[in-house]
């Protein structure tokens, strides 16, 4: 890797906006986020509000439609379209939450871990195997197993099962940085591990590793969602993808569109923000090597 | 025989993590709250009941000790036994529980040995599906990575990534099951029950492995004894099947390794969705029951699964690449 | 003799920028002879190597001119043609990056064989053809063949990874052979062994080699002809001899001038008798290395051993020492970066071994390391006055105002444009950040800066330019000056004296004139006689090059580390077997075994 560039996180972000794909990815993503969190606030439609009379509304263009319903409506008449944005919400929420926590957690205690290499770098990635050798899915069950998750214990659940994989990633980069040259420098000075660690190697280490989060973003938006069609997530009758599907599966072969519906919602957002990962992540490649 | 010395390292390394995993997922049941005692009495016993059984099931002792406990049994080579499945018979799934105490209850190996080759089978076939899909195009993508095939490649990606693997399920059942009537997909009578499932299972773990193809690939490529291969005088073909090749399938190995546990959450969720009778299916059960044994069981099993996969990967890279034993 | 190949009026064009990056290149070859083509970085001569194998960039098209090869046109042969008949066969290359020419997962051997085997086209039996690769092996001096053809590639040192190219080289018999800047990477002595070793092998398989180097000196060695490049274009061509006596063209005159004169220039060194400032007893360091062989068990790289030496106050000491000789670990334990296992350090009277934290604390002030990478020894994202200031913010508890006056200064001192206080370092040259980096060691005002191979990146101008901004800082601030580096020809410069180090220990130290002009240890010899530089050279290769490379570390036991090579142990095998310095002369220490065995 060569120093020589100024800002590491603009380099990477300019190389990315070449790629139209990316700009309209952007700009698209950016309008379905106002989108979630603007409209069902100024609609008068609300996502709760059961109308018993127009249930069952397919979306528009299917036989029997109302443009009041664009997606049409579940088994309760409630509106599909405003509880497909509430859901997502929540899932951008938990998505953005969760990310954050694990990335700043993950790469903390990686980045000190390597720096150190002592008993407690032996510790700390022996647990991150012990995590990683079994299947997110059965620690999160577990722990959501049979309280009534809300918000917070869910974004938490989600940054646990995720950390570990950040707390290595940033560690062999530490381990890396921690032998070059402007490391050795800063200690001929008298700079101790502290301050070479937070002003000199984080600066280094964690935009890279920002950048590639994106993806996770979208992996613990799909998470949520899994969790919540298992009955873990946000507890109805807030509406969630999961909780929404999982309903909806009784009504498979009447009402096809209530299970299916939010799926093409959260599919969409998802490729949207899953490309502008891959694309952050291929510029980072191109500027930084593999590894990460 | 070299290699013994590392083998030998890496399974004590091993132990250790199982050991860990063990300790984590025994904890984390005790700690947070859903009590099983209540499920196995049922909601109307009286409180007194309740603490007594707990009491004699040892689950009031401090978790130190019950883990000990629980480690000198399985020692011996005893799982323990469900709280929630009898011996004989399955259990109406998600049904009722009104548990007698008195009816003799499974032995988690048994369960785990039982629902083990469905899953491995299941797990074996989205394998070879993905593989199937990821080989032609991640290496075409990563030899070109300009190249049409390199986006489409990046396309798939992005989506297939980007569906829940549970929804999948259920459109996959929609039309295919119902609408068109292919290939069956809820429980399981006979091999074409695993396709619906694997397909899904495929779809989760493809974006991955042709990444991993197509970025070895191209990274290899740049290599300056890839490169040369033609001023040496050797053939295309010949330095791709002979050294590309062999050098990029250390990253994949590796991924395969790694991603174990993310194929078998896939498995846990898909499995729940086609109500497919595999250790997925079970996991969920046994957690929404609090059926601590079997949860414990699972989780070791799994866990030295990832351990004995990951060991096997490293021998395997090793003796591909002598610099990577150290 | 006719001409082999010829090259008419050649250009290369750059596709995306569609500038010509080489231009109207001809010359002829004639069989047997050898060509020298010397040129900076970017001066065009490893692409008129890659034109001539036709393997060039993929951007790279050939835009005008012609190669013609034994009288055929090369632009007329098909890819097919050129892949079956010419490259890598009757043409062979050999670029400078030897150690990733082999695939890391097969042994040398096999990859030998293979390319052999693709060769012959299945004419001979795989074991003839292995007999074959063993014995080039054994004709490129690589140590017990038969053991090392199973070998890997990272079991080989750069010697002998560039030896086994040849090797593949030689494989194909060609009739042309280009050795693009092989000796690039490699040590003086390496490089001068396999220049040794290609003239040999040009005698024994009649091979018409086209050599190119950025260093006169070493082409110089080798060729029957010389043509010098320069971004992109020839700018002479002759016989190596005339173009070496009477150059015509201004820059030729230039390239001469720049190569460094080791003893056509006089040095005058002032004697310095002072007290020691640092005092080093002792040293030895050693790095566990896990055991892969066996469980849980390690051995042992003794990178320094039992390292002593005083540095006096105001003197510039040079220690000298080829890759791997532990100076770099040596540094590392000076300033105090790692704890050496053994031996005392003592500054300005104060032994510092008990690791007291506010005698280091003091220490860390007045010793600074001045590190070799310009690009990656500063934190590229500070401006330049807050990498500067970066030793006060530490140490002292000056005001922001006071270290901004203070950096200013220290700024200008060291040449630094006070406009550049705000700016980052991107876009600076080398030579720049070196000065940033000494100001950074100059603002906390040290006794001693040890100099760890800072000047090697730099081109022979930056290089005197740095070293007269030293002269002037020592004489203004009484500092202490310790050159670690392989660069003899920078050390005769700037040291008064000069310690030789092999495998970890001193062999020699002495004053700059005696160590050029009477060294004492057959090591030294063998340094100097490889020494790149036009001038008449008083020690002869063909009687000190030593060959062989130095022993694995990790086996180094007591006895005499230079046993292996060292010319005087297999007629004496009486031989010292235990080493240490002795005195020969006032001032001139030499190890016990090249004093024993040399006499």
């Amino acid at each position: 890797m060569n120093l020589e560039d100024s800002s590491i996180s603009k380099k990477i972000f300019y190389d990315s906006w070449q790629n139209n794909f990316f700009k309209f990815s952007v700009i698209f993503f950016i309008f379905i986020c106002l989108l979630a969190f603007i409209y069902p606030e100024i609609s008068e439609i609300k996502a709760e509000k059961m109308n018993i009379k127009s249930k069952f509304l397919p979306p528009i263009f299917f036989e029997g439609f109302s443009w009041t319903h664009i997606l049409g409506t579940d088994q309760l008449g409630r509106d599909m379209l405003m509880r497909c944005l509430v859901g997502l919400r929540f899932s951008l929420i938990i998505g953005f939450a969760s990310v954050f926590i694990m990335l700043l957690f993950g790469c903390l205690v990686g980045i000190i871990s390597g720096f150190k290499s002592s008993w407690v770098d032996v510790i700390i990635m022996r647990i991150t195997d012990a995590q990683l050798s079994i299947p997110m899915v059965i620690l999160a069950i577990s722990i959501l197993g049979v309280s009534r998750p809300n918000l917070a214990s869910i974004i938490l659940v989600l940054a646990l099962s995720g950390w570990p994989l950040y707390a290595r990633v940033s560690r062999s980069m530490a381990l890396i940085e921690r032998d070059k040259e402007y490391v050795r420098g800063a200690r001929i000075l008298g700079a101790n591990d502290f301050r070479i660690i937070f002003f000199l190697v984080v600066p280094i280490i964690l935009p890279p590793i920002a950048f590639v989060s994106v993806l996770d973003i979208a992996r613990m938006m799909i998470f949520e969602a899994i969790l919540g069609f298992l009955g873990l997530g946000v507890q109805p009758p807030t509406p969630t993808f999961g909780n929404i599907i999982a309903d909806a599966r009784k009504y498979l072969i009447n009402a096809w569109w209530i299970a299916t519906m939010p799926g093409v919602f959260l599919v969409i957002t998802l490729v949207t923000l899953n490309f502008i990962g891959s694309t952050l992540e291929k510029s980072k490649n191109k500027i930084f090597g593999e590894g990460i | 025989m070299h290699l013994a010395g590392q083998f030998v390292r890496r399974i004590l390394q091993g132990v250790v993590v199982v050991l860990i995993t063990t300790f984590l997922i025994f904890s984390i049941l005790r700690i947070v709250p859903g009590d099983p005692v209540r499920l196995i009495v049922g909601g109307m016993a009286p409180d007194n009941l309740v603490e007594e059984i707990a009491q004699k099931m040892g689950l009031r002792d401090p978790i130190p000790v019950q883990f000990g406990r629980y480690l000198s049994q399985v020692v011996q080579g005893d799982l323990g036994n469900s709280y929630q499945r009898p011996k004989n018979g399955m259990m109406g799934q998600g049904g009722d529980f009104n548990a007698n105490m008195d009816v003799e209850m499974a032995e988690v190996s048994d369960l785990i040995l039982e629902r083990l080759p469905y899953t491995l089978q299941l797990a074996g076939l989205a394998l070879l599906i993905s593989l199937i899909i990821s080989f032609p195009l991640g290496i075409s993508a990563g030899l070109k990575p300009k190249g049409f095939i390199s986006k489409i490649a990046f396309f798939i990606s992005s989506v297939f990534v980007s569906i829940p693997n549970f929804w999948l399920g259920i459109v996959l059942a929609l039309f295919i099951t119902i609408k068109l009537g292919l290939l069956p997909s809820i429980g399981y009578q006979n091999f074409a029950y695993t396709i619906l499932p694997a397909i899904v299972l495929a779809v989760e773990t493809c974006p991955f492995i042709i990444r991993t193809i197509s970025v070895s690939f191209a990274e290899i490529s740049q290599e300056y004894f890839i490169k040369s291969g033609k001023v040496r005088g050797l053939t295309r073909n010949g330095v791709i099947y002979r050294h590309t090749l062999r050098n990029a399938s250390i990253p994949l190995l590796n991924l395969l390794g790694i991603q174990l546990s993310t194929l078998l959450g896939g498995v846990i969720v898909v499995e729940y969705i086609f109500d497919y009778p595999g250790l997925g299916q079970l996991t969920i059960y046994a957690v929404l029951q609090r059926d601590f044994p079997l949860i414990q069981g699972i989780a070791m099993v799994t866990s030295a699964l990832y351990v004995g996969l990951n060991i096997a990967v490293d021998l395997i890279t090793y003796s591909i690449d002598p610099r990577l034993e150290s | 003799m006719s001409n082999l190949l010829s090259v008419e009026d050649l250009s290369l064009k750059d596709r995306s920028t569609s500038n010509n990056v080489l231009r109207n290149v001809s010359f002829n070859l004639r069989e047997k002879e050898i060509l020298g083509v010397v040129g900076e970085s970017g001066s065009g001569k490893t692409l008129l190597s890659q034109a001539i194998v036709n393997w060039l960039p993929e951007n790279l098209v050939i835009s005008s001119g012609e190669i013609n090869f034994l009288g055929k046109k090369m632009s007329a042969m098909s890819e097919n043609e050129l892949e079956k008949e010419i490259r890598g066969k009757e043409i062979a290359y050999i670029g400078p990056n030897a150690i990733n020419s082999l695939d890391p997962t097969y042994s040398v051997g096999a990859q030998l064989l293979e390319k052999a085997v693709s060769i012959d086209k299945g004419n001979t039996s795989k074991e003839i053809l292995k007999q074959k690769v063993i014995s080039l092996l054994d004709d490129v001096l690589i140590p017990s063949p038969e053991k090392r053809f199973y070998e890997y590639p990272s079991q080989y040192s750069g010697g002998m990874m560039q030896r086994a190219m040849i090797v593949d080289a030689l494989l194909s018999s060609p009739k042309l052979l280009v050795a693009d800047n092989i000796t690039m990477p490699l040590d003086v002595t390496v490089a001068a062994q396999i220049i040794k070793l290609m003239r040999v092998l040009r005698d024994k398989f009649n091979t018409t080699i086209i050599f190119s180097s950025s260093s006169l000196p070493i082409v110089r060695e080798i060729s029957d002809n010389l043509i010098i490049m320069k971004n992109g274009s020839i700018e002479e061509q002759n016989s190596t001899n005339e173009i070496t006596s009477n150059p015509k063209s201004e820059h030729t005159k230039e390239l001469i001038k720049n190569t460094p004169k080791i003893w056509s220039e006089n040095i005058n060194f002032q004697n310095i008798e002072t007290k020691p400032i640092l005092s080093i007893k002792n040293f030895s360091k050693s790095y566990k290395v896990r055991d892969k062989n066996k469980f849980n068990s390690f051995y042992e790289v003794k990178a320094v051993r039992d390292f002593s030496i005083d540095v006096y106050e105001g003197e510039n000491l040079g220690i000298i020492g080829e890759s791997g000789c532990g100076k770099s670990t040596l540094s590392r334990l000076i300033s105090l970066l790692e704890r050496s296992d053994t031996g005392t350090i003592t500054f300005n009277g104060e032994d510092l071994s008990d690791l007291n934290k506010d005698k280091i604390k003091n220490f860390r002030q007045s010793l600074q390391l001045i590190l070799q990478d310009p690009y990656n020894s500063l934190p590229s994202r500070q401006t330049i006055g807050r990498i500067i200031s970066e030793g006060l913010l530490i140490h002292s508890q000056l005001s922001k105002m006071e270290i901004k006056e203070k950096v200013l200064s220290i700024m200008s001192e060291v040449g630094i444009d006070q406009n550049e206080y705000n700016k980052l370092l991107v876009g600076k040259s080398g030579s720049f950040r070196q000065r940033v980096s000494i100001a950074r060691a100059l603002i906390l005002e040290p006794k001693v800066i040890i100099l760890d191979e800072t000047l090697s990146s730099l081109d022979q101008k930056e290089q005197e330019m740095l070293l007269s901004l030293f002269s002037d800082i020592q004489a203004k601030r009484n500092l202490t000056y310790i050159f670690i580096s392989h660069d003899l020809a920078m050390v005769r410069k700037s040291c008064n004296r000069i310690a030789v180090m092999y495998m970890g220990r001193i062999v020699e130290l002495a004053k700059n004139e005696i160590l050029f002009d009477k060294c004492g240890h057959p090591y030294t010899r063998t340094l100097l006689c490889t020494i790149p530089t036009l001038d008449k050279n008083p020690y002869d290769k063909n009687l000190y090059l030593m060959d062989g490379e130095p022993p694995d570390p990790t086996e180094i036991g007591t006895e005499c580390s230079f046993k292996s090579r060292c010319p005087h142990f297999k007629n004496n095998k009486k031989g010292s077997t235990d080493m240490g310095l002795i005195e020969i002369q006032s001032g001139h220490w030499v190890d016990k075994c090249g004093v024993d065995c040399g006499r």
